[in-house]
């Protein structure tokens, strides 16, 4: 029936949304199936169109052929109704995922893109990019002073200590030139690090 | 209850069993045939979001005036589906903590709301809101037996580790029958225990 396929689309939709609870991760977008069910939107379409040009016929039982043409068009309407709410809900889920990457990894003041993008879709890839333009002009405007999209856990130390997990050089922060050499240690104040932390090359301890 | 909200979309998906009211040629596909009209009387599962509408608006056109005397028929009646028959209803009075909600509906109390809510049925929604309620305290139960086990994930204290609570048989076993509503309920309730035992006894 009309509706089974977009079906498929949201229960791949449900396993994103639990597979999301543990990490920002997106699996492949599903753009098969989304053809098929825009095949069919198209094919219900055509349905529609049938149906309008059989109304204009003239018809002899004319109230008899009313009521079953309502019922026809109200069903159409319905699954194509049904079809565009599962491919919207798939798509916003995708999008809120997509929103949380760009504000928790995507930018810092070492811009590093390390969302992956092989899943998404050409429109999702766009979308991200504009979304993260859009967050990097928030934070050129009024607020410059705070870091908007910086952790958002309440800071409860000065200073901590980091060990490191990656290595990377050396690497320029806005204050100050760090050795990353793999398990080394530092004590440093928190606010300089946390960006580097939420990079993953920095474990706090 | 959003346009956007997944579960909800999926409650929706639920089938349900309904008569049709008038003869309706061109619908076949519903039965799986189509290129045959949908007789009347004839029974079909149709799914939720397509049944609602369908049993809401009626066969009639504006021009009433016309057949005043033949009262508006909606396309199709709703037949009560198997999860609300009085053998579940009978089941949830006797004993709701022991009830396996999750093997008659996924969407139990989902589907139950928009039942409610289409035929303004009060004896029902006093039933669904004591299962609620009793189901509630054993879900409360279970998501705050914290086990100490995360501990072990910081390599600090290891060695006094106490598996209990969460883990245990009968624990899982309830966990099992939970609806996906319920479900939510207790991954958020057992997630802020759980937080919150970790802040109190790590620094």
């Amino acid at each position: 029936m009309y509706g089974d396929l977009a079906n498929k689309l949201i229960l791949e939709a449900k396993r994103t949304q639990q597979l999301n609870h543990n990490s920002n991760q997106l699996p492949m977008y599903h753009e098969d199936l989304v053809r098929k069910v825009l095949r069919e939107v198209t094919q219900l379409k055509n349905t529609t169109d049938f149906l309008k040009e059989q109304q204009q016929l003239p018809s002899d039982s004319a109230i008899q052929n009313d009521k079953v043409l309502k019922c026809q068009y109200f069903v159409t309407l319905l699954c194509m109704e049904r079809n565009k709410r599962c491919l919207l809900a798939y798509q916003k889920l995708r999008s809120d995922v997509l929103k949380s990457l760009a504000w928790g990894s995507n930018d810092g003041p070492l811009m590093s893109a390390t969302v992956d993008t092989n899943g998404l879709s050409h429109m999702e890839q766009e979308y991200l990019k504009e979304y993260s333009g859009l967050i990097t002009e928030l934070k050129g405007g009024e607020w410059t002073d705070i870091d908007l999209s910086g952790s958002l856990t309440p800071p409860s130390d000065v200073f901590i200590d980091v060990r490191v997990l990656k290595d990377a050089g050396e690497i320029q922060t806005e204050y100050g030139v760090f050795n990353l050499i793999k398990d080394s240690q530092f004590f440093v104040r928190q606010s300089d690090v946390e960006r580097l932390i939420q990079q993953g090359y920095l474990q706090k301890i | 209850m959003g346009y956007y909200d997944i579960d909800d979309i999926l409650a929706d998906s639920v089938e349900i069993p309904c008569k049709f009211q008038h003869d309706i040629p061109g619908l076949g596909y519903l039965e799986n045939n189509p290129g045959k009209p949908v007789k009347k009387n004839a029974k079909l599962e149709l799914p939720l979001w397509l049944a609602r509408i369908l049993a809401i608006i009626d066969g009639d056109t504006n021009e009433g005036e016309l057949n005043q005397d033949e009262e508006s028929v909606p396309f199709v009646e709703l037949l009560t589906p198997d999860m609300f028959s009085p053998k579940v209803i009978n089941a949830i009075k006797a004993d709701p903590t022991s009830l396996d909600l999750h093997a008659i509906n996924s969407y139990f109390y989902a589907l139950a709301l928009k039942w409610i809510s289409l035929f303004s049925d009060r004896e029902f929604a006093d039933i669904v809101t004591t299962l609620l309620l009793e189901r509630s305290q054993a879900i409360n139960n279970h998501a705050s037996s914290v086990s100490v086990e995360f501990k072990s994930s910081l390599d600090s204290v290891r060695g006094t580790q106490v598996t209990a609570g969460a883990s245990n048989a009968a624990a899982s076993m309830f966990l099992l029958t939970l609806d996906e509503f319920e479900k939510k309920v207790y991954k958020k309730s057992h997630e802020s225990y759980k937080e919150t035992k970790k802040w109190m006894f790590e620094k």
